[in-house]
């Protein structure tokens, strides 16, 4: 098997999104004798824009490396969208790695586009191999970008960054292993690792275990319930714009992979997942969603809000068909939306003071209105409360889990809805009802307050008008469930 | 299968029986088990005298030579797979190569950049 | 013939045995270095795994590149690992996990 031209032609975005990067490390290889420079994030962000633009411009699809590598509406579609998750985080997270990590300001970008560009070579990736050596590219930069910061005279706050990042470094690092031998397993058993093979997979205990090791060690980098513990910890200790973009992209990736293997995959033969993932679902919806309730960390709350999330993720998964990844598609663009606007406000808020405990939160609308508001958006959409985006988007993924028969668990789901509405609102309760503590309004930077801002016009936008995003949605689904395309095509959408 | 099970088998019977063997001669031939002197008890009984501990700590300057060795040192598993198979992969496998060894130049370039290879 | 011939079997057992030790290690020992050490161990014995499981399919090569890149990515990890861990021993003076015990609710 030879590379040829129209292999590389398939790969555009991601050779683009390389070039970027490249473009970048020599920048900061250029001017390494130059401090505090912010001129690699603008760079990043930048660059990150015109790839996004290009996306339009000449939307490739087919495949290369013999079926191995896709490009279709739902690599558009999710390049898209990753992209704009690093743009954002990279503009939201300028200030605070100018201020925290001045001297590896070029390490923090040139990781986070190494992360970029594994998961959008992930989404395309139709073979076992690549889907695991992409998604290693995806994750190992996070290891080392919860650990950048380093603050003079605060070696405290340092202690916990390193502990965080220890904690996080430990439970990835252990569960590549368990993966792994899943993906051994399952590949010992198909004889192939494409993806289109698994349907013919014989049915041994061997595959069973083998996708259940698969299923936890994606467990441990996802934060599910039985997997999480390292989510608070590191979320609490690492900056924040970083854990705007850890908590989002990276568990869309990991989810994305399961999805791969699970729903697009094994989709014939999903009597084989199917009770495993609802058993993950149930328990990851309610224990996330009680744990958050006594958190006092505004970091910690949203943690594990988070990973009360990713059951309504699971939720979208085990309906496994066209509409439910439509769905869950959606979930995903809510999702990532909402939550890295929560964290950039977060950071807003209690960057400077290094205390984020909600009191800081105290008072928040007579400090700084317009942050108190966009705050307030942000968790009323994580609440899943019309007409912010994230309303649609639980309202979606119930309709079509009740619809695939799926009637308890969203039933489940929507009582743990209004337990997850109760510790937002408390947040919300704080910013309005309080006396705050300071009377000053917060400095917010204009790089991090548009950060901010292209996350509410998307959550509001797409809150008051979700048809397009909808649409574009199920034809990137329907995309998605094809494994053995004859023809690719690719909307323009 | 089986035939190859005994023959594991023998190969460790006959090692241990050496080894024991071994072990036992030098307990009934040797002088030096019988005299325990000062002199037998140091690390090095010609030679040298050993300076200091052997468990000193090591510059800080290793460890990041040594973690920049280990993505380097990596390289090779490819570089030896793809040197067994050269003759039929042609022209092609050699600019693969050559783009391959030139991202990792371009790492290499940035940690040099960075210091991490200078020894102050 | 069992799906599991051509004396694979053996392997997939060495692998799992492998895949333990590794695994016992890494909850047991509370040095860091050493939980990584484990680690590569359970990355070695997924190797294994991988290598004998290609003995099956003597058409395809996709179990041995498989085994090749993991042992890239192991690396990767390692090095990543080891500069965590000495950021955190510059810190606390100390490689032992139990000593990571500041972060609570």
């Amino acid at each position: 098997m030879t590379i040829t031209i129209e292999d590389l032609r398939v790969l555009t975005l991601p050779l683009e999104l390389s070039a970027l990067l490249f473009l970048v490390l020599i920048a900061d290889i250029a001017t390494s004798s130059v401090r505090g420079k912010t001129f690699t994030g603008w760079l990043t962000f930048w660059g990150l824009c015109v790839v996004f633009g290009l996306t339009f411009v000449s939307p490739v699809a087919g495949e290369a490396f013999g079926g191995r590598f896709r490009a279709d509406t739902w690599t558009l579609f999710m390049t898209r969208w990753f992209i704009v998750a690093g743009a954002v985080v990279t503009l939201g997270g300028i200030d605070r790695i100018r201020r925290m990590a001045s001297r590896r300001q070029g390490e923090y970008n040139l990781l986070l586009l190494f992360s970029l560009l594994g998961m959008v070579l992930l989404i395309g990736a139709l073979d076992l191999i690549l889907l695991l050596l992409c998604f290693e590219l995806s994750s190992i930069p996070l290891f080392v970008m919860a650990a950048i910061e380093k603050r003079k005279g605060q070696e405290f706050k340092l202690m916990l960054t390193a502990e965080g990042a220890i904690k996080f470094f430990l439970v990835g690092v252990v569960s590549t292993p368990i993966a792994l031998l899943g993906l051994a397993l399952i590949m010992g058993m198909v004889g192939d690792s494409s993806i289109a093979a698994l349907d013919g997979a014989t049915t041994s205990p061997l595959l069973k275990v083998g996708l259940l090791l698969l299923l936890s060690g994606m467990g441990f980098k996802l934060g599910v319930v039985p997997f999480h513990m390292w989510v608070p910890d590191t979320y609490q200790s690492a900056p924040a714009p970083f854990v705007a973009f850890l908590s989002t992209a990276p568990k869309v990736t990991a989810l994305v992979a399961l999805a791969r293997i699970l729903v697009s995959g094994l989709q014939n033969r999903s009597e084989l997942w199917t009770p495993a993932v609802t058993t993950l679902c149930v328990g990851t919806l309610v224990m996330g969603n009680f744990w958050a309730l006594g958190q006092r960390s505004t970091k910690r709350l949203l943690a594990y809000s988070g990973i009360g999330h990713i059951g309504y993720f699971m939720m979208a998964l085990l309906v496994g068909d066209n509409t439910g990844m439509a769905m869950f598609l959606f979930y995903v663009v809510a999702y990532l939306l909402t939550n890295i606007g929560t964290f950039l406000v977060v950071e807003a808020v209690c960057g400077r003071s290094e205390d984020e405990s909600i009191d800081v939160f105290a008072g928040l609308s007579r400090r700084s209105p317009w942050l108190a508001m966009s705050m307030l958006l942000f968790l009323l959409s994580l609440a899943g409360i019309p007409f912010v985006v994230g309303f649609w988007a639980k309202l979606y993924v119930f309709i079509a889990a009740w619809r695939a028969g799926y009637s308890w668990l969203v039933v489940t789901g929507a009582l743990l809805a209004i337990v997850a509405l109760y510790y937002y609102l408390q947040i919300a309760r704080v910013m309005y009802m309080n006396e705050p503590k300071v009377k000053d309004p917060i400095a917010v930077k204009p790089s991090l307050a548009a950060g901010v801002l292209i996350c509410l016009l998307g959550i509001v936008g797409y809150g008051a008008y979700p048809r397009p995003l909808l649409e574009s949605a199920r034809a990137a689904a329907d995309a998605f469930m094809q494994t053995r395309s004859a023809t690719v095509s690719v909307s323009l959408r | 299968m089986n035939q190859a099970w005994i023959s594991t088998l023998v190969f460790l019977v006959v090692s241990a029986v050496l080894a024991a063997s071994v072990m036992i001669a030098a307990r009934i031939l040797g002088v030096a088990s019988k005299r325990r002197t000062k002199l037998t008890l140091t690390t090095y009984e010609c030679g040298e005298e050993p300076e200091g501990p052997a468990w000193l700590k090591f510059h800080p300057r290793y460890y990041v030579v040594a973690l920049v060795f280990v993505l380097f040192d990596v390289e090779a598993v490819f570089l030896f797979t793809w040197a067994l198979i050269l003759p039929d992969l042609g022209m092609l496998a050699i600019v693969d190569m050559f783009l391959f060894i030139g991202i990792l130049l371009l790492g290499w370039v940035f940690a040099l950049s960075k210091g991490a290879l200078r020894w102050q | 013939m069992t799906p599991l011939s051509y004396h694979v079997q053996e392997y997939v057992l060495l692998a799992a045995l492998l895949f333990s030790i590794g695994g016992l290690g890494f909850l047991i020992r509370r040095n860091v270095l050493i939980q990584l050490m484990c680690v590569e161990i359970m990355l070695n014995a997924t190797n294994l795994l991988l290598v004998a499981f290609n003995r099956l399919y003597p058409s395809s090569m996709t179990g041995q590149v498989f085994a090749f890149f993991v042992i890239a990515v192991a690396a990767a990890e390692a090095a990543v690992g080891l500069a965590i861990i000495l950021g955190f021993y510059r810190l606390r003076n100390s490689v032992h996990s139990d000593d990571a015990d500041i972060l609570r609710h």
